[in-house]
Protein backbone atom coordinates (compact mmCIF):
# COMPACT_ATOMS: atom_id res chain seq x y z
CA UNK A 1 0.00 0.00 0.00
CA UNK A 2 2.84 2.33 0.94
CA UNK A 3 4.48 1.58 -2.40
CA UNK A 4 1.28 2.49 -4.23
CA UNK A 5 1.04 5.75 -2.37
CA UNK A 6 4.65 6.51 -3.22
CA UNK A 7 3.95 5.77 -6.88
CA UNK A 8 0.99 8.14 -6.85
CA UNK A 9 3.10 10.82 -5.23
CA UNK A 10 5.77 10.34 -7.86
CA UNK A 11 3.28 10.88 -10.66
CA UNK A 12 2.23 14.27 -9.27
CA UNK A 13 5.75 15.24 -8.18
CA UNK A 14 6.72 18.81 -9.05
CA UNK A 15 9.77 17.34 -10.79
CA UNK A 16 7.53 15.67 -13.34
CA UNK A 17 6.33 18.38 -15.65
CA UNK A 18 5.60 18.68 -19.31
CA UNK A 19 4.00 21.18 -21.62
CA UNK A 20 5.52 24.16 -19.96
CA UNK A 21 4.65 26.52 -22.81
CA UNK A 22 7.80 28.62 -22.54
CA UNK A 23 10.50 27.43 -25.00
CA UNK A 24 13.73 25.83 -23.84
CA UNK A 25 16.35 28.53 -24.41
CA UNK A 26 19.81 27.22 -23.57
CA UNK A 27 22.58 25.83 -25.83
CA UNK A 28 22.17 22.33 -24.35
CA UNK A 29 18.50 22.21 -25.39
CA UNK A 30 17.96 24.38 -28.44
CA UNK A 31 20.08 25.30 -31.46
CA UNK A 32 18.23 28.59 -31.74
CA UNK A 33 19.53 29.73 -28.33
CA UNK A 34 21.27 32.90 -29.67
CA UNK A 35 17.78 34.35 -30.24
CA UNK A 36 17.18 34.16 -26.50
CA UNK A 37 20.67 35.38 -25.62
CA UNK A 38 20.03 38.41 -27.84
CA UNK A 39 16.61 38.90 -26.29
CA UNK A 40 18.18 39.03 -22.84
CA UNK A 41 20.27 41.94 -24.23
CA UNK A 42 17.00 43.62 -25.27
CA UNK A 43 17.60 42.78 -28.94
CA UNK A 44 14.84 41.23 -31.07
CA UNK A 45 16.59 39.28 -33.81
CA UNK A 46 16.05 36.65 -36.44
CA UNK A 47 18.09 34.79 -39.03
CA UNK A 48 19.17 36.01 -42.46
CA UNK A 49 20.55 33.54 -44.97
CA UNK A 50 24.20 34.25 -45.82
CA UNK A 51 23.73 32.61 -49.23
CA UNK A 52 20.37 33.88 -50.58
CA UNK A 53 19.66 36.79 -48.24
CA UNK A 54 16.23 35.53 -47.15
CA UNK A 55 15.13 36.85 -43.75
CA UNK A 56 13.00 34.26 -41.95
CA UNK A 57 10.51 34.37 -39.11
CA UNK A 58 10.71 32.55 -36.79
CA UNK A 59 14.52 32.18 -36.85
CA UNK A 60 15.79 28.98 -38.47
CA UNK A 61 18.73 26.67 -38.45
CA UNK A 62 18.18 25.96 -42.16
CA UNK A 63 17.07 28.58 -44.72
CA UNK A 64 13.58 27.57 -45.96
CA UNK A 65 14.25 29.19 -49.37
CA UNK A 66 17.61 27.67 -50.34
CA UNK A 67 18.37 25.03 -47.67
CA UNK A 68 21.62 26.73 -46.74
CA UNK A 69 22.65 26.36 -43.12
CA UNK A 70 24.86 29.48 -43.19
CA UNK A 71 22.66 31.92 -41.31
CA UNK A 72 23.44 35.26 -39.64
CA UNK A 73 21.57 36.99 -36.83
CA UNK A 74 20.00 40.32 -37.78
CA UNK A 75 18.10 42.83 -35.66
CA UNK A 76 14.45 43.76 -36.16
CA UNK A 77 13.64 47.44 -36.70
CA UNK A 78 13.11 49.06 -33.31
CA UNK A 79 9.50 49.99 -34.02
CA UNK A 80 6.62 47.91 -35.32
CA UNK A 81 3.10 48.88 -36.32
CA UNK A 82 -0.16 47.24 -35.22
CA UNK A 83 -2.04 45.75 -38.19
CA UNK A 84 -4.97 44.43 -36.12
CA UNK A 85 -5.59 43.69 -32.45
CA UNK A 86 -8.14 42.19 -30.08
CA UNK A 87 -8.80 42.49 -26.37
CA UNK A 88 -9.30 39.02 -24.94
CA UNK A 89 -11.38 39.07 -21.78
CA UNK A 90 -12.13 35.36 -21.31
CA UNK A 91 -10.96 31.86 -22.26
CA UNK A 92 -7.27 32.66 -21.80
CA UNK A 93 -4.91 29.80 -20.86
CA UNK A 94 -3.70 29.49 -17.27
CA UNK A 95 -1.14 32.15 -16.40
CA UNK A 96 -2.55 34.71 -18.85
CA UNK A 97 -4.96 36.74 -16.83
CA UNK A 98 -7.49 38.72 -18.83
CA UNK A 99 -7.74 41.27 -20.21
CA UNK A 100 -4.91 40.52 -22.64
CA UNK A 101 -4.35 42.59 -25.80
CA UNK A 102 -3.12 40.48 -28.71
CA UNK A 103 -1.85 42.16 -31.87
CA UNK A 104 -0.46 41.42 -35.31
CA UNK A 105 2.62 43.60 -35.53
CA UNK A 106 4.21 44.49 -38.88
CA UNK A 107 7.85 45.53 -39.30
CA UNK A 108 9.44 47.24 -42.28
CA UNK A 109 11.72 44.23 -42.81
CA UNK A 110 8.57 42.56 -44.18
CA UNK A 111 7.98 40.35 -41.16
CA UNK A 112 4.93 40.06 -38.93
CA UNK A 113 4.82 38.90 -35.31
CA UNK A 114 1.86 37.98 -33.09
CA UNK A 115 2.36 39.03 -29.50
CA UNK A 116 0.63 40.66 -26.52
CA UNK A 117 0.72 44.43 -26.06
CA UNK A 118 1.41 45.03 -22.36
CA UNK A 119 1.69 48.01 -19.97
CA UNK A 120 -1.31 49.73 -21.52
CA UNK A 121 -4.94 50.54 -21.01
CA UNK A 122 -6.60 48.32 -23.68
CA UNK A 123 -8.75 51.31 -24.65
CA UNK A 124 -5.58 53.14 -25.80
CA UNK A 125 -4.60 50.51 -28.36
CA UNK A 126 -5.50 51.13 -31.98
CA UNK A 127 -4.66 49.73 -35.40
CA UNK A 128 -1.72 51.65 -36.87
CA UNK A 129 -0.18 52.39 -33.46
CA UNK A 130 3.61 52.10 -33.08
CA UNK A 131 4.98 49.52 -30.64
CA UNK A 132 8.40 48.62 -29.22
CA UNK A 133 9.87 45.49 -27.66
CA UNK A 134 9.29 44.68 -24.00
CA UNK A 135 11.27 41.69 -22.73
CA UNK A 136 9.60 39.94 -19.80
CA UNK A 137 11.01 37.27 -17.49
CA UNK A 138 9.61 33.73 -17.57
CA UNK A 139 10.11 30.82 -15.10
CA UNK A 140 13.51 29.07 -14.89
CA UNK A 141 15.65 32.00 -16.11
CA UNK A 142 13.86 32.29 -19.43
CA UNK A 143 12.43 35.31 -21.25
CA UNK A 144 9.50 36.11 -23.52
CA UNK A 145 9.07 39.02 -25.93
CA UNK A 146 6.02 41.20 -25.56
CA UNK A 147 5.46 44.71 -26.94
CA UNK A 148 4.30 48.04 -25.53
CA UNK A 149 2.97 51.22 -27.10
CA UNK A 150 5.76 53.57 -28.17
CA UNK B 1 -22.79 9.70 -34.53
CA UNK B 2 -22.59 9.76 -30.76
CA UNK B 3 -24.46 12.35 -28.77
CA UNK B 4 -22.23 15.44 -28.69
CA UNK B 5 -21.93 17.62 -25.61
CA UNK B 6 -20.57 17.54 -22.09
CA UNK B 7 -20.31 13.78 -21.95
CA UNK B 8 -19.87 11.54 -18.89
CA UNK B 9 -17.58 9.36 -21.02
CA UNK B 10 -13.89 8.76 -21.65
CA UNK B 11 -12.06 9.02 -24.98
CA UNK B 12 -12.40 5.29 -25.52
CA UNK B 13 -16.08 5.29 -24.53
CA UNK B 14 -16.66 7.84 -27.29
CA UNK B 15 -14.73 5.70 -29.81
CA UNK B 16 -16.75 2.59 -28.89
CA UNK B 17 -20.06 4.47 -29.15
CA UNK B 18 -19.15 5.81 -32.61
CA UNK B 19 -18.03 2.33 -33.71
CA UNK B 20 -21.35 0.81 -32.66
CA UNK B 21 -23.35 3.62 -34.30
CA UNK B 22 -21.43 3.12 -37.54
CA UNK B 23 -22.01 -0.63 -37.65
CA UNK B 24 -25.65 -0.24 -36.55
CA UNK B 25 -26.23 2.08 -39.52
CA UNK B 26 -25.40 -0.67 -42.01
CA UNK B 27 -26.21 -4.31 -41.15
CA UNK B 28 -24.23 -5.51 -44.19
CA UNK B 29 -20.91 -4.50 -42.63
CA UNK B 30 -19.57 -6.31 -39.56
CA UNK B 31 -16.35 -5.61 -37.66
CA UNK B 32 -14.80 -8.80 -39.08
CA UNK B 33 -15.28 -7.44 -42.65
CA UNK B 34 -13.29 -4.31 -41.90
CA UNK B 35 -9.67 -4.65 -42.91
CA UNK B 36 -8.67 -0.99 -42.71
CA UNK B 37 -9.18 1.57 -39.96
CA UNK B 38 -8.32 5.21 -39.35
CA UNK B 39 -8.73 7.14 -36.12
CA UNK B 40 -8.94 10.90 -36.51
CA UNK B 41 -8.01 12.56 -33.25
CA UNK B 42 -5.94 15.58 -32.26
CA UNK B 43 -4.72 15.38 -28.71
CA UNK B 44 -5.57 12.19 -26.83
CA UNK B 45 -2.01 12.54 -25.47
CA UNK B 46 -3.27 15.60 -23.58
CA UNK B 47 -6.88 14.85 -22.78
CA UNK B 48 -6.65 11.10 -22.18
CA UNK B 49 -2.85 10.66 -21.72
CA UNK B 50 -3.04 8.20 -24.58
CA UNK B 51 -0.76 8.12 -27.59
CA UNK B 52 -0.76 5.42 -30.32
CA UNK B 53 -4.55 5.56 -30.60
CA UNK B 54 -5.10 3.71 -33.91
CA UNK B 55 -4.78 0.09 -32.73
CA UNK B 56 -6.53 0.93 -29.48
CA UNK B 57 -9.48 2.55 -31.22
CA UNK B 58 -9.70 -0.29 -33.75
CA UNK B 59 -9.85 -2.81 -30.91
CA UNK B 60 -12.63 -0.81 -29.20
CA UNK B 61 -14.60 -1.00 -32.44
CA UNK B 62 -14.01 -4.75 -32.72
CA UNK B 63 -11.74 -4.30 -35.73
CA UNK B 64 -8.41 -6.07 -36.39
CA UNK B 65 -7.09 -4.22 -39.46
CA UNK B 66 -4.89 -6.27 -41.78
CA UNK B 67 -4.60 -3.97 -44.80
CA UNK B 68 -4.28 -0.36 -43.67
CA UNK B 69 -4.46 1.48 -40.36
CA UNK B 70 -3.21 4.75 -38.95
CA UNK B 71 -4.04 7.77 -36.89
CA UNK B 72 -4.63 11.03 -38.78
CA UNK B 73 -3.98 14.37 -37.13
CA UNK B 74 -4.28 17.75 -38.79
CA UNK B 75 -5.69 19.76 -35.89
CA UNK B 76 -9.25 20.96 -36.64
CA UNK B 77 -9.03 19.58 -40.19
CA UNK B 78 -8.22 16.04 -39.07
CA UNK B 79 -11.58 14.53 -40.03
CA UNK B 80 -11.58 15.69 -43.63
CA UNK B 81 -7.90 14.77 -43.89
CA UNK B 82 -8.76 11.27 -42.62
CA UNK B 83 -11.42 10.80 -45.31
CA UNK B 84 -8.93 11.99 -47.95
CA UNK B 85 -6.39 9.52 -46.56
CA UNK B 86 -8.90 6.66 -46.86
CA UNK B 87 -9.76 7.81 -50.40
CA UNK B 88 -6.07 7.83 -51.32
CA UNK B 89 -5.48 4.37 -49.82
CA UNK B 90 -8.40 2.94 -51.80
CA UNK B 91 -7.33 4.70 -55.01
CA UNK B 92 -3.81 3.34 -54.51
CA UNK B 93 -5.19 -0.19 -54.29
CA UNK B 94 -3.97 -0.84 -50.76
CA UNK B 95 -7.46 -1.69 -49.58
CA UNK B 96 -11.10 -1.67 -50.77
CA UNK B 97 -12.81 -0.25 -47.70
CA UNK B 98 -11.79 1.87 -44.70
CA UNK B 99 -13.65 2.55 -41.48
CA UNK B 100 -12.91 5.98 -40.03
CA UNK B 101 -13.73 7.07 -36.51
CA UNK B 102 -13.19 10.67 -35.41
CA UNK B 103 -13.16 11.20 -31.66
CA UNK B 104 -12.09 13.88 -29.23
CA UNK B 105 -12.36 14.22 -25.48
CA UNK B 106 -12.22 17.97 -24.82
CA UNK B 107 -13.95 18.53 -21.47
CA UNK B 108 -11.57 17.22 -18.85
CA UNK B 109 -12.02 18.03 -15.14
CA UNK B 110 -9.85 21.18 -15.15
CA UNK B 111 -11.48 23.84 -17.30
CA UNK B 112 -8.21 25.80 -17.48
CA UNK B 113 -6.50 22.78 -18.98
CA UNK B 114 -8.88 22.90 -21.95
CA UNK B 115 -7.26 26.19 -22.95
CA UNK B 116 -3.78 24.90 -22.12
CA UNK B 117 -4.47 22.03 -24.54
CA UNK B 118 -5.65 24.46 -27.21
CA UNK B 119 -2.19 26.07 -27.11
CA UNK B 120 -0.66 22.84 -28.40
CA UNK B 121 -2.48 23.31 -31.71
CA UNK B 122 -0.77 26.59 -32.58
CA UNK B 123 3.01 27.11 -32.86
CA UNK B 124 3.88 26.55 -29.22
CA UNK B 125 7.41 27.99 -29.26
CA UNK B 126 6.68 31.15 -31.28
CA UNK B 127 3.01 31.99 -30.65
CA UNK B 128 1.25 29.80 -28.09
CA UNK B 129 3.87 30.58 -25.46
CA UNK B 130 2.24 34.02 -25.33
CA UNK B 131 -1.12 32.45 -24.55
CA UNK B 132 -2.27 32.75 -28.16
CA UNK B 133 -5.18 30.40 -28.94
CA UNK B 134 -7.78 30.49 -31.73
CA UNK B 135 -10.24 33.01 -30.20
CA UNK B 136 -7.91 36.05 -30.40
CA UNK B 137 -6.65 34.97 -33.83
CA UNK B 138 -10.13 34.76 -35.36
CA UNK B 139 -11.08 37.94 -33.51
CA UNK B 140 -8.34 39.68 -35.52
CA UNK B 141 -9.76 38.17 -38.72
CA UNK B 142 -13.09 39.75 -37.75
CA UNK B 143 -11.38 43.09 -37.04
CA UNK B 144 -9.71 43.01 -40.47
CA UNK B 145 -12.93 42.03 -42.26
CA UNK B 146 -14.99 44.69 -40.49
CA UNK B 147 -12.41 47.30 -41.46
CA UNK B 148 -12.14 46.23 -45.12
CA UNK B 149 -15.80 45.49 -45.85
CA UNK B 150 -17.89 47.14 -43.15
CA UNK B 151 -19.09 43.80 -41.77
CA UNK B 152 -21.04 44.37 -38.54
CA UNK B 153 -21.17 42.55 -35.21
CA UNK B 154 -24.85 41.95 -35.87
CA UNK B 155 -24.05 40.19 -39.17
CA UNK B 156 -21.58 37.97 -37.29
CA UNK B 157 -24.28 37.23 -34.71
CA UNK B 158 -26.77 36.25 -37.43
CA UNK B 159 -24.51 33.31 -38.38
CA UNK B 160 -24.86 32.04 -34.82
CA UNK B 161 -28.63 32.61 -34.77
CA UNK B 162 -28.99 30.64 -38.03
CA UNK B 163 -26.82 27.74 -36.90
CA UNK B 164 -28.49 27.52 -33.48
CA UNK B 165 -31.83 27.53 -35.31
CA UNK B 166 -30.72 24.62 -37.54
CA UNK B 167 -29.47 22.50 -34.64
CA UNK B 168 -32.92 22.51 -33.02
CA UNK B 169 -33.61 19.62 -35.40
CA UNK B 170 -30.30 17.80 -34.89
CA UNK B 171 -30.58 15.26 -32.04
CA UNK B 172 -26.77 14.85 -31.90
CA UNK B 173 -25.99 18.56 -31.45
CA UNK B 174 -24.58 19.95 -28.23
CA UNK B 175 -27.03 22.88 -28.35
CA UNK B 176 -30.62 22.29 -29.49
CA UNK B 177 -32.54 25.20 -27.97
CA UNK B 178 -31.95 27.89 -30.59
CA UNK B 179 -30.66 31.40 -29.82
CA UNK B 180 -32.10 34.86 -30.47
CA UNK B 181 -30.14 37.76 -31.93
CA UNK B 182 -30.41 39.49 -28.58
CA UNK B 183 -29.01 36.43 -26.76
CA UNK B 184 -26.02 36.28 -29.12
CA UNK B 185 -25.35 40.03 -29.06
CA UNK B 186 -25.56 40.21 -25.27
CA UNK B 187 -23.49 37.08 -24.60
CA UNK B 188 -20.23 37.38 -22.69
CA UNK B 189 -17.35 39.08 -24.57
CA UNK B 190 -14.48 36.67 -25.35
CA UNK B 191 -12.07 38.57 -27.65
CA UNK B 192 -13.32 41.77 -29.29
CA UNK B 193 -15.51 41.68 -31.35
CA UNK B 194 -16.26 37.98 -30.70
CA UNK B 195 -18.69 37.01 -27.97
CA UNK B 196 -19.42 33.63 -26.44
CA UNK B 197 -22.11 32.78 -29.01
CA UNK B 198 -19.74 33.74 -31.87
CA UNK B 199 -17.53 30.82 -30.84
CA UNK B 200 -17.85 27.08 -31.41
CA UNK B 201 -18.23 25.10 -28.22
CA UNK B 202 -15.84 22.93 -26.26
CA UNK B 203 -17.57 19.59 -26.73
CA UNK B 204 -16.93 15.87 -26.39
CA UNK B 205 -17.99 13.70 -29.29
CA UNK B 206 -17.26 11.10 -31.92
CA UNK B 207 -18.54 10.04 -35.31
CA UNK B 208 -17.84 7.26 -37.80
CA UNK B 209 -18.00 6.79 -41.54
CA UNK B 210 -17.10 4.01 -43.98
CA UNK B 211 -15.42 4.75 -47.31
CA UNK B 212 -15.35 2.00 -49.93
CA UNK B 213 -14.48 1.40 -53.57
CA UNK B 214 -17.36 2.33 -55.85
CA UNK B 215 -18.52 -1.19 -56.83
CA UNK B 216 -18.20 -2.47 -53.28
CA UNK B 217 -20.15 0.51 -51.92
CA UNK B 218 -22.99 -0.31 -54.33
CA UNK B 219 -23.05 -3.91 -53.06
CA UNK B 220 -23.04 -2.88 -49.41
CA UNK B 221 -25.71 -0.19 -49.35
CA UNK B 222 -28.77 1.05 -51.22
CA UNK B 223 -27.80 4.70 -51.33
CA UNK B 224 -24.03 5.12 -51.66
CA UNK B 225 -22.71 8.68 -51.66
CA UNK B 226 -19.91 9.50 -54.08
CA UNK B 227 -16.79 11.60 -53.53
CA UNK B 228 -16.82 13.93 -56.55
CA UNK B 229 -13.96 16.25 -55.68
CA UNK B 230 -11.49 17.14 -53.00
CA UNK B 231 -8.66 19.58 -52.35
CA UNK B 232 -6.27 20.54 -49.61
CA UNK B 233 -3.87 23.43 -49.15
CA UNK B 234 -1.49 24.96 -46.64
CA UNK B 235 0.07 28.37 -47.26
CA UNK B 236 2.44 29.24 -44.45
CA UNK B 237 2.75 28.72 -40.72
CA UNK B 238 2.80 29.88 -37.96
CA UNK B 239 -0.12 32.29 -38.01
CA UNK B 240 2.11 35.35 -38.45
CA UNK B 241 3.33 33.87 -41.73
CA UNK B 242 -0.04 33.57 -43.47
CA UNK B 243 -0.83 36.13 -46.19
CA UNK B 244 -0.79 39.74 -44.94
CA UNK B 245 -4.42 40.73 -45.57
CA UNK B 246 -6.45 38.85 -42.96
CA UNK B 247 -9.75 40.00 -44.46
CA UNK B 248 -9.29 37.50 -47.30
CA UNK B 249 -8.27 33.83 -47.33
CA UNK B 250 -6.71 33.27 -50.77
CA UNK B 251 -5.71 29.70 -49.85
CA UNK B 252 -9.35 28.72 -49.39
CA UNK B 253 -10.29 30.34 -52.71
CA UNK B 254 -7.59 28.29 -54.47
CA UNK B 255 -8.58 25.03 -52.74
CA UNK B 256 -12.26 25.62 -53.50
CA UNK B 257 -11.57 26.20 -57.18
CA UNK B 258 -9.52 22.99 -57.33
CA UNK B 259 -12.25 20.94 -55.65
CA UNK B 260 -14.98 22.39 -57.90
CA UNK B 261 -12.86 21.69 -60.96
CA UNK B 262 -12.25 18.06 -59.92
CA UNK B 263 -15.98 17.60 -59.29
CA UNK B 264 -16.88 19.34 -62.57
CA UNK B 265 -19.26 21.70 -60.79
CA UNK B 266 -19.60 25.39 -59.93
CA UNK B 267 -20.38 26.96 -56.53
CA UNK B 268 -24.02 27.48 -57.67
CA UNK B 269 -24.41 23.69 -57.95
CA UNK B 270 -23.85 23.13 -54.21
CA UNK B 271 -27.14 22.42 -52.41
CA UNK B 272 -25.73 22.35 -48.90
CA UNK B 273 -22.38 23.09 -47.32
CA UNK B 274 -21.07 22.01 -43.96
CA UNK B 275 -18.35 24.58 -43.44
CA UNK B 276 -15.92 25.27 -40.62
CA UNK B 277 -17.73 27.88 -38.50
CA UNK B 278 -15.26 27.66 -35.62
CA UNK B 279 -16.22 31.32 -35.19
CA UNK B 280 -19.01 33.29 -36.89
CA UNK B 281 -16.49 35.32 -38.90
CA UNK B 282 -15.11 32.06 -40.37
CA UNK B 283 -18.44 31.18 -41.95
CA UNK B 284 -18.70 34.67 -43.49
CA UNK B 285 -15.18 34.31 -44.95
CA UNK B 286 -16.13 30.88 -46.29
CA UNK B 287 -19.23 32.14 -48.14
CA UNK B 288 -16.93 34.53 -49.97
CA UNK B 289 -13.89 32.35 -50.65
CA UNK B 290 -15.96 29.31 -51.67
CA UNK B 291 -17.77 31.49 -54.21
CA UNK B 292 -21.26 31.46 -52.67
CA UNK B 293 -21.24 35.28 -52.81
CA UNK B 294 -18.88 37.99 -54.09
CA UNK B 295 -15.84 38.92 -51.96
CA UNK B 296 -16.78 41.25 -49.12
CA UNK B 297 -20.49 40.46 -49.23
CA UNK B 298 -20.57 37.66 -46.65
CA UNK B 299 -22.26 39.89 -44.08
CA UNK B 300 -25.19 40.87 -46.31
CA UNK B 301 -25.33 37.23 -47.55
CA UNK B 302 -26.29 35.93 -44.10
CA UNK B 303 -28.38 39.00 -43.33
CA UNK B 304 -30.49 38.38 -46.45
CA UNK B 305 -30.91 34.70 -45.43
CA UNK B 306 -29.15 33.49 -48.57
CA UNK B 307 -27.25 30.84 -46.56
CA UNK B 308 -30.46 29.47 -45.05
CA UNK B 309 -33.30 27.24 -46.25
CA UNK B 310 -34.89 28.91 -49.26
CA UNK B 311 -31.68 30.84 -50.01
CA UNK B 312 -28.85 30.13 -52.47
CA UNK B 313 -27.16 27.34 -50.47
CA UNK B 314 -28.03 25.93 -47.06
CA UNK B 315 -24.92 26.40 -44.95
CA UNK B 316 -24.51 24.22 -41.88
CA UNK B 317 -27.93 22.53 -41.78
CA UNK B 318 -26.56 20.47 -38.87
CA UNK B 319 -25.94 23.59 -36.78
CA UNK B 320 -22.23 23.58 -37.61
CA UNK B 321 -19.40 23.77 -35.12
CA UNK B 322 -21.14 26.61 -33.31
CA UNK B 323 -24.20 24.59 -32.32
CA UNK B 324 -23.05 20.95 -32.66
CA UNK B 325 -19.82 21.71 -30.80
CA UNK B 326 -16.29 21.10 -32.03
CA UNK B 327 -14.48 17.96 -30.82
CA UNK B 328 -11.57 18.61 -33.19
CA UNK B 329 -10.81 15.17 -34.65
CA UNK B 330 -14.50 14.29 -34.95
CA UNK B 331 -15.76 17.43 -36.72
CA UNK B 332 -14.87 16.50 -40.30
CA UNK B 333 -16.45 13.07 -39.82
CA UNK B 334 -19.61 14.68 -38.43
CA UNK B 335 -19.72 16.92 -41.50
CA UNK B 336 -19.52 13.82 -43.71
CA UNK B 337 -22.35 12.25 -41.69
CA UNK B 338 -24.49 15.34 -42.31
CA UNK B 339 -23.67 15.30 -46.04
CA UNK B 340 -24.60 11.59 -46.22
CA UNK B 341 -27.99 11.87 -44.46
CA UNK B 342 -28.88 14.98 -46.45
CA UNK B 343 -27.96 13.45 -49.81
CA UNK B 344 -29.87 10.27 -48.89
CA UNK B 345 -32.95 12.34 -48.01
CA UNK B 346 -32.86 11.04 -44.43
CA UNK B 347 -32.32 14.32 -42.54
CA UNK B 348 -35.91 14.65 -41.26
CA UNK B 349 -36.95 18.15 -40.16
CA UNK B 350 -33.63 19.64 -41.29
CA UNK B 351 -33.71 18.06 -44.76
CA UNK B 352 -32.48 20.32 -47.55
CA UNK B 353 -35.12 19.72 -50.26
CA UNK B 354 -33.79 17.83 -53.29
CA UNK B 355 -30.17 17.86 -52.10
CA UNK B 356 -27.86 16.39 -54.75
CA UNK B 357 -24.46 17.93 -54.02
CA UNK B 358 -22.88 18.67 -50.63
CA UNK B 359 -19.60 20.38 -49.82
CA UNK B 360 -17.72 19.95 -46.56
CA UNK B 361 -14.89 22.20 -45.44
CA UNK B 362 -12.48 22.04 -42.53
CA UNK B 363 -9.76 24.51 -41.73
CA UNK B 364 -6.71 24.23 -39.48
CA UNK B 365 -5.59 27.84 -39.89
CA UNK B 366 -6.24 30.83 -42.15
CA UNK B 367 -4.07 29.34 -44.90
CA UNK B 368 -4.82 25.67 -44.26
CA UNK B 369 -8.00 24.17 -45.71
CA UNK B 370 -9.46 20.74 -46.48
CA UNK B 371 -12.46 20.26 -48.79
CA UNK B 372 -14.60 17.34 -49.95
CA UNK B 373 -17.49 17.46 -52.42
CA UNK B 374 -20.04 14.64 -52.25
CA UNK B 375 -22.75 13.72 -54.76
CA UNK B 376 -25.86 11.57 -54.65
CA UNK B 377 -25.57 10.48 -58.27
Amino acid sequence: MKELEDAANYIVSPDVYSLDPVPLQTPDQNRIYPFYDNLKQNRLTTTKCADCGHIAWPPRIVCPKCMSDRLDWVDFPETGQIYAFTVQTAATPPGFNPPVVYALIDFDNGLRIISPIVDCDPAQVEAGAQVVLKVVPAPRDRVLFFFRLK
Amino acid sequence: MTKWGRRAATFRDLVAEAGKATFDSNPNIKPANVKSFIISTVYPERSAYQGHPAPLAAEWCGVRPEEFHCRVENQCGSGTTAIRTAYAAIKAGLTDMVMIVGAEKILIPSHQEVFLNAMAGCDREWESCFGVTPPPLFAMVAQAHMKSYGTTEEQLALVSVKNHDHSRHNPFAHHQKGATLDQVMSSRPIATPLKLFDCSTNTDGAAGVIVAKEDLARDLCDKPIYILGTAQINQGYPWANYHKDWSSWPALKTAGEKAYSMAGIAPEDVDLAEVHDCFTISEIMEYEELGFCPKGEGGPFVENRLSDYGGRVVVNPSGGLIACGHPFGATGIRQAYEAFVQLRGEAGARQVPGARIALTHNLSGLGEHHILIYGRD
